[in-house]
């Protein structure tokens, strides 16, 4: 395709990507530049898409379950979340208490999984390798405890409409307390590394400076936005899942540069590590899925065995039931900033449309805002990894 | 008269039943041994209402209307004895839904997932899970039976012996072991009429090796090619090809009933001794031709064989699989080029 850049000059037009290992994905950054000074920089996305939302129409709403952990795919269970909190919205579909519990422990392991991948992979951008290993080391502990659960790593799709999937078992209790207990230690291994290095300083202070106005006006939400300086949530602002009830704060920055994101995901590391305590020692007893016959599958030991459940199983599968008509949009905070559905029903179990607002999609519309004119090739990479993207997420 | 349903007047005429009023009036009774075209069977207890008066709770598909009835189709205690009803046919059919024809577009299936909406209709504690059981010898080989999905709902009883007239099958047994059987399976003509009221799985039918489900296929209505009654019927086609044949009861001239022919005459459609090619028989094969070839040979030979023997010693026979208008044609070609009033048809046959 024709890129709407114009050489002047002495000046280069230069691809960055889609096939790039900084690129955080299939991104083809077409960089304009003037030696090393980069003038314009234009993110030309599309190489993921896979047409999720066209796909989602075609779909019943139980089906449309496991294409949402595809979208931002180093934090699956956010997503799922996500999308069940749309539909059972739509619904009017109450979630029982302890399956609200599990999925704020879900939704925080998530977060520091992603944050884990990011710091490892911005390092290493960077250039810092050890980072990756000791992160990586915590992440799989994260996984492993994941497919304790769900029987899955990466794509658990375990947040289902109505609750959640299965009951958490005392090993994966055990696992978590482990985890949970010696996580800060790891944390302050992290910052050892980073936080007062002086490379990493020269190469992330001051580097992709987004000020508090652009960041507004862009739109940005998650880290990007906080590191601005806006002390906005969704967790706090519209809680969900019960988040009003847990005692946690908003790490937020000043500067808004490279430096500042990083310090905010870094101590949001730490939130979420205290939610978890904190959810962990109040974990009420009670169902983990809603009793709402028409759109929750019955338990699988009992398709197996009773013909009433299988009845039942059989309609829901082949897509017989019927969702409320209307329109619904519904939004969390995802590791990387707000992941939204809107949902438009026409009666029937297939979505009629479904649009999937990507944080990912809006903050990497602000690359050229903080990089034209401004820096060098090597700050690209230090933004570009800064904004943490996932192409599953901005191409859909 | 009137009747008062639900708390809204109706006028009605004698003769009717309750059921006949609901069900033109748009008020929901749930039904499942219901056949309009026979008289009411009164076998599943599903129907029952209940009218002023009477202590008891009446089934609206056999009770007649009087003037001044006080009836009410919805209430907590109607919908428990409407519970206890599935319950008693869930107790004993089998856990074949997967692998059951009739999945997905099945009365039971689509009744329990209804009134499972309000909770479980039965205590899958008691009891041991069915498992499938294969099917037995039914009168005609071109349905399946399997006894242990029958819910007894009798509609192939009344069906064979009312609209059909044959008298085939019967109920034998009590209780547990109740059954349909075909007693008197040298009266069966094949009509299918059993297998097209079956409200479940029971019957299937046994002629197309494809099945689908009913999300699956398309369903294309058309007209029976075999005889001159042109009795309407709809065609089940997946993946190309036809996996069975459904009717609407409403649509004259046959109001749903078919013959053997129309309900299981369909394998032809999709059979692989089909021809694609002219074949012409050279040294005592077939071999495939062109277009240009046959017609050639035919017109030269047929010419041949009228000059040297006359009109009349040649012969056409047609076939009721093809259009009319390809009939007609062919009727003409004998008639008016060869000369010949030698023409006949396989429906003759």
């Amino acid at each position: 395709m024709t890129v709407p850049l114009e050489k002047v000059g002495e000046e280069m037009i230069l691809n960055m990507g889609p096939q790039h290992p900084a690129t955080h994905g299939v991104l083809r950054l077409v960089l304009q530049l003037e030696g090393e000074v980069v003038k314009r920089v234009v993110p030309m996305i599309g190489y993921l898409h896979r047409g999720i939302e066209k796909l989602c129409e075609e779909r019943t709403y139980i089906q449309n379950l496991v294409l949402t952990d595809r979208l931002d795919y180093t934090a699956a269970m956010s997503n799922n979340l996500s999308y069940a909190l749309a539909v059972e919205r739509l619904c009017g579909i109450e979630v029982p208490e302890r399956a609200q519990v599990i999925r704020v422990i879900m939704a925080e392991l998530s977060r520091i999984a992603a944050h884990l991948l990011w710091i490892g992979t911005y390092a290493l951008d960077i250039g810092a390798i050890t980072p990756f290993f000791y992160c990586f080391r915590e992440r799989e502990k994260v996984l492993d405890m994941f497919e304790m659960i769900s029987g899955q790593r990466i794509t658990p799709s375990y947040i289902c409409i109505g609750g959640v999937r299965k009951d958490i078992t005392p090993e994966f209790l055990e696992a978590l307390k482990s985890f949970t207990d010696t996580f800060e230690t790891y944390i302050l291994d992290y910052e050892a590394l980073l936080t007062k290095n002086p490379i990493w300083l020269s190469r992330t202070r001051d580097v992709a400076v987004l000020s508090r106005e652009e960041a507004i006006n862009w739109g940005t939400t998650g880290p990007v936005l906080r590191a601005s300086g806006v002390q906005f949530d969704f967790r706090k602002a519209t809680p969900y899942c019960g988040y009003e009830n847990y005692e946690f704060e908003i790490p937020y920055g000043t500067n808004g540069d490279c430096y500042d994101r990083y310090r905010v995901r870094m101590e949001e590391l730490r939130q979420s590590n205290r939610i978890i305590k904190q959810a962990m020692a109040n974990l009420p007893d009670g169902p983990i899925l809603a009793d709402v016959p028409y759109v929750v599958m019955p338990d699988k030991s009992d398709v197996l065995t009773d013909i009433e459940a299988l009845i039942k199983h059989f309609k829901i599968a082949s897509g017989a039931f019927q969702i409320p008509k209307g329109e619904v949009y519904s939004s969390i905070e995802n590791p990387k900033g707000e992941l939204g559905f809107y949902i438009v029903s026409d009666g029937s179990s297939r979505p009629y449309r479904m649009r999937i607002k990507s944080s990912c999609f809006v903050n990497l519309s602000t690359l050229p805002v903080m990089i034209e004119g401004r820096h060098m090739v090597a700050d690209v990479v230090a933004a570009v990894g800064s904004i943490d993207i996932v192409l599953g997420e901005v191409d859909r | 008269m009137v009747v008062t349903i639900n708390g809204r007047q109706f006028e009605v005429e004698q003769g009717q039943t309750i059921l006949d009023v609901a069900r033109a009036n748009d008020i929901y009774i749930p039904t499942l041994c219901y056949l309009e075209k026979v008289s009411p069977i009164g076998s599943c207890g599903l129907c029952v209402v209940e009218v002023e008066g009477q202590s008891e709770p009446v089934q609206a598909c056999s009770t007649y209307v009087e003037d001044g009835m006080v009836i009410i189709t919805d209430s907590p205690s109607l919908f428990e004895t409407r519970r206890k009803v599935l319950e008693r046919i869930l107790e004993r059919h089998p856990l074949d839904c997967p692998v059951c024809d009739k999945a997905g577009e099945c009365r039971l299936q689509d009744l329990v997932y209804e009134f499972g909406l309000e909770g479980r209709i039965a205590d899958h504690r008691v009891g041991i899970p069915r498992l499938q059981e294969p099917p037995v010898t039914y009168s005609t080989p071109g349905i399946k039976y399997y006894p242990s999905r029958c819910v007894l709902c009798q509609r192939c009883v009344h069906v064979c012996m009312e609209h059909v007239g044959r008298g085939v099958l019967v109920v034998n047994e009590e209780g547990d072991k109740a059954r349909i059987e075909p007693l008197y399976a040298d009266n069966c003509i094949s009509c299918g009429e059993c297998l097209a009221v079956c409200p479940v799985g029971a019957l299937t039918e046994n002629v197309s090796p494809l099945k689908a489900r009913p999300w699956q296929k398309k369903v294309v209505r058309t007209v029976c090619p075999y005889c001159g009654v042109g009795c309407v019927l709809e065609l089940n086609v997946a993946r190309n090809k036809v996996v069975k044949v459904t009717v609407d009861d409403t649509i004259p001239p046959n109001y749903g009933t078919l013959c053997v022919k129309g309900r299981f005459g369909f394998e032809f459609i999709n059979s692989e001794e089909r021809l694609k090619k002219p074949l012409l028989r050279k040294n005592g094969e077939f071999q495939e031709v062109s277009w240009e070839e046959a017609l050639d040979f035919v017109a030269d030979k047929l010419s041949s064989i009228k000059n040297e023997a006359g009109s009349d010693a040649i012969a056409g026979l047609a076939s009721a699989k093809c259009t009319n208008e390809d009939n007609y044609v062919f009727q003409k070609f004998m008639r008016a080029v060869i000369g010949t009033n030698n023409v006949d048809h396989c429906a003759r046959l």
